[in-house]
Formats: C-alpha cells, sequence, structure tokens
C-alpha cells in the first residue's frame, strides 16, 4: 500500500514539434494522446496511458504525478499532508486525462504534486499473455519506463521530512556535512517507497526547479547504446556515459530541446528500508554524482529549468 | 555570413550563414561558460553591444525577460546574428582552447572579406 511510484512528469517545451520530435523518435515514446496542445507519452513498459506529458510554453517542470496502490491510500496521504501543514485539494477524475480522482498540493520546495490511484491501463507493448522479452520495433533509444526525478529545494532536510511522513517514503543516500544526522546540513537526499533506489531526489538550490528527470535502461550495454542515439541524434549530452557513486546508477545525462535535462538511468542497487543510509560527505561529492571523473563539471547545479 | 567581434579584445571570428553565435564559436575553437545548448537554462548569455540578433528558436520569458532583451542580453545558443554583430562575454568567461580551429576560422574569415563587394570610393 501506499506510494508506488513516479507516475508521470509534466513538463514544458519551448517548441512542441521539436520536443514531440525528441521523446518519441530519440527517446522511443509511445504518444498515446495529443489533447489542448499537451501530448501524453508511455514507455512500452508501462501499461497505465501516460508517464510524460509535454506543454508548449516556457521550460521546466509543471507537475509530478505519484501512484497509490489503493483508492483508500489518498485519505492516508490527504491527512498527513495537513498534519506535515500541507495544503491539500481534492482533483477530480479527468483534470488530468485518463487519470482517477486524487490529491493535489504545493512541497516547501514549491513544486507540484499529485497522487492518484489509478490511470487508464492501455498494456505494455508486449502485453501479458506469452509476452515476449522487448517489442520488435522499438524506436531510437526504446526507453522502457519513466524512472525518477531529481529537483532542487531550498531546505533539503525539511523536503526530506515532508516525503517521509507524507509518502512513507525512506531515504537511500543522503549528502550531509557531518556523519552525525543531527548535527549535519543536509545537502541531497534520494529517497524511494520499495526497492527502487530512488524515486525522487532532491539537491539544495532553487526553489521550483527541476534539475533532470530520468528513463529507466537495463545496463551498461543500453547506456552506452543511449549515447550513441544521442549522437546521431545531435543530443547535447550533458555527461556520460559514466556511473553515479551514489546509488551506483549508470547514466547519461542530456538535454531534451529546449533545455530541460533528461537522464537514462540504469542499475542502481535494492533499497530496503532496514538497509543503512549511505552518507556521503560534501569533500567526496564529486565522486558520488560522477564516479569516474570524479570532478563535478560546471553545469552540475548552475544549469537547470 | 557574419562577423563576431569580441570586446574588448577586439578578436574577430566568423560565422557562416545561419550558425548561432554560441556554435559559431564553439566551430572556431572557442570555450565559455554553457549550459543546455537549447535555450533553456540561461547560462550563455553575453551582451550584445552592437548589431542585432535573430532568434531561431522560441525562447521561454523566464529563462531571458524582455528586459534583458532591450538591454542588449543575447542568449548565445539560440541567437543568430542579422549581421555583424560585437559582444561582451561575462566575468571573462571566453577561453580559447583550439587554437587549430581558432586558425581555420582565420582563414575564412580572411577568405569571406576577400570575396565581399568592395565598397565603392
Ligand atoms: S546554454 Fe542553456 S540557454 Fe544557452
Ligand atoms: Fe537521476
Amino acid at each position: 500500500m501506499g506510494i508506488m511510484r513516479m507516475g508521470y512528469a509534466h513538463v514544458r517545451v519551448t517548441d512542441l514539434a521539436e520536443a514531440k520530435d525528441h521523446y518519441a523518435n530519440t527517446m522511443g515514446l509511445y504518444q498515446t494522446l495529443e489533447q489542448d496542445g499537451r501530448v501524453y507519452y508511455k514507455g512500452w513498459d508501462e501499461w497505465d496511458h501516460h508517464s510524460v506529458v509535454l506543454e508548449e510554453g516556457g521550460v521546466g517542470v509543471v507537475k509530478f504525478g505519484f501512484k497509490v496502490e489503493y483508492e483508500s491510500d489518498l485519505d492516508v496521504i490527504e491527512k498527513k499532508a495537513q498534519q506535515f501543514g500541507l495544503t491539500v485539494e481534492r482533483m477530480s477524475a479527468g483534470e488530468n486525462p485518463e487519470v482517477s480522482d486524487g490529491i493535489r498540493f504545493i512541497t516547501p520546495s514549491e513544486h507540484v504534486l499529485e497522487v492518484y490511484h489509478g490511470q487508464t491501463v492501455i498494456g505494455t507493448e508486449v502485453g501479458t499473455h506469452n509476452p515476449d522479452a522487448f517489442p520488435r520495433h522499438l524506436v531510437g533509444i526504446g526507453v522502457p519506463a519513466l524512472d525518477h526525478a531529481l529537483i532542487f529545494a531550498e531546505d533539503v532536510r525539511l523536503m526530506e521530512n515532508m516525503f517521509r511522513e507524507v509518502f512513507d517514503y525512506f531515504p537511500t543516500e543522503r549528502v550531509q556535512t557531518d556523519l552525525d544526522d543531527d548535527d549535519a546540513h543536509f545537502i541531497a537526499s534520494w529517497m524511494t517507497s520499495n526497492n527502487q533506489i530512488h524515486q525522487i531526489a532532491i539537491l539544495e538550490g532553487e526553489q521550483s526547479k527541476l534539475h533532470h528527470f530520468a528513463f529507466k535502461l537495463q545496463d551498461w550495454n543500453e547506456v552506452g547504446r543511449a549515447a550513441d542515439i544521442m549522437t546521431m541524434d545531435d543530443v547535447p549530452i550533458d555527461i556520460g556515459p559514466t556511473r553515479h557513486g551514489i546509488t551506483r546508477g549508470q547514466t547519461v545525462y542530456f538535454f531534451d530541446p529546449s533545455g530541460n535535462r533528461n537522464e537514462v538511468f540504469a542499475g542502481g542497487y535494492p533499497a530496503y528500508r532496514d538497509r543503512p543510509i549511505n552518507k556521503w560527505t560534501p569533500d567526496q561529492i564529486a565522486k558520488g554524482i560522477f564516479y569516474h571523473a570524479r570532478e563535478l563539471n560546471e553545469r552540475f547545479t548552475t544549469v537547470y529549468t | 555570413m557574419a562577423i563576431v567581434t569580441v570586446d574588448p579584445s577586439g578578436e574577430e571570428i566568423y560565422l557562416p550563414a545561419d550558425q548561432t553565435v554560441l556554435g559559431g564559436l564553439y566551430a572556431a575553437g572557442y570555450a565559455y561558460t554553457i549550459g543546455c545548448r537549447r535555450g533553456g537554462c540561461g547560462v550563455c548569455k553575453v551582451d550584445l553591444l552592437e548589431g542585432g540578433v535573430t532568434y531561431d528558436h522560441p525562447v521561454a520569458d523566464d529563462v531571458l525577460s524582455r528586459e534583458e532583451r532591450q538591454e542588449g542580453v543575447c542568449l548565445t545558443c539560440r541567437a543568430v546574428p542579422d549581421g555583424d554583430i560585437t559582444v561582451r562575454f561575462r566575468s571573462g568567461s571566453l577561453r580559447l582552447v583550439q587554437p587549430l580551429l581558432r586558425s581555420l576560422n582565420e582563414k575564412s574569415r580572411l577568405q569571406a572579406a576577400a570575396s565581399a563587394p568592395q565598397p565603392k570610393e
């Protein structure tokens, strides 16, 4: 019960036609709807109606959706959010096309989060009846699914508390100024509700901003091939292929045609509630973020939408 | 084509038609502080001292505000010069990192200057 995953990322793009080309032909997402100037996509291994929504005008994130297992989870989360001091509104079914009723609130970091219990089920591209391992005619990178996002917040500890208390998330890794949590200032935190190494990460920085949202891949080979496709499609690569020390994930950071940072992310060890948190100190943050270069490029904390 | 003059050093860089300021400077061997290369982060701004530019894509207002445009701030990754321009980099961020490309660009610039119609006396 509770939150199962980040279900959708809804982002702004400056040029819808170019963005559509990127998300459909380079990332290989499947368009499921275009309506009222918004385009909806799913990955081939996702069964719900959409995981990415593009909206023309501006850059950055409009909102994120998180899916709970049971309708009754909404009441629990609503109450916990109110107890945390957040103002929660109810959203009705269809406010987001093909998405159930749910709740919506603004985080202390000024991001809009929605929580819902259902989306129209379309099914994966391989189906459930004696399915094949993958669709035969994937386009471009052919990402199977949305994975996680990294957002900025002025107060990382407050955001970690919010995700813990309202979403029942737990941190898997953290950058903190002191190994003693009570004395430490939290610089970044990676959090999840299940074995996925992170569903959301929070980095100290400008309120309401997006660092990146990420798509899942299997392994190094797929990450390397993804980078090859980016070169073919003239996608600006920010860094990679490389590894994150934090989460151990394999990665490429790159930019969509509006300058929103995307990531392809593979691996990451399984998370457990009782696993001790990995703690990184600021002197080793570069190794934590880019495990091979061990140097933060100047874009890591300065370039975002 | 256009010539980008860098203030205050006076260096002149040749840009083929339709190339962005960022694309042209990097092709000529220079580097400076840039980010997404796609108009989203605002990190690539320089000050435009002379000449005009046209944006080859829509640019979000929260990346480049109306006031900034009026003040001559130029988002280099999306700006294509209308003609010759003069720009000033912020905090001396422009660096020449590929002298080979720079010398090739200089040849292109001299060629372009030689083939340009001579102004009548
Ligand atoms: S490099 Fe990001 S706006 Fe130009
Ligand atoms: Fe990530």
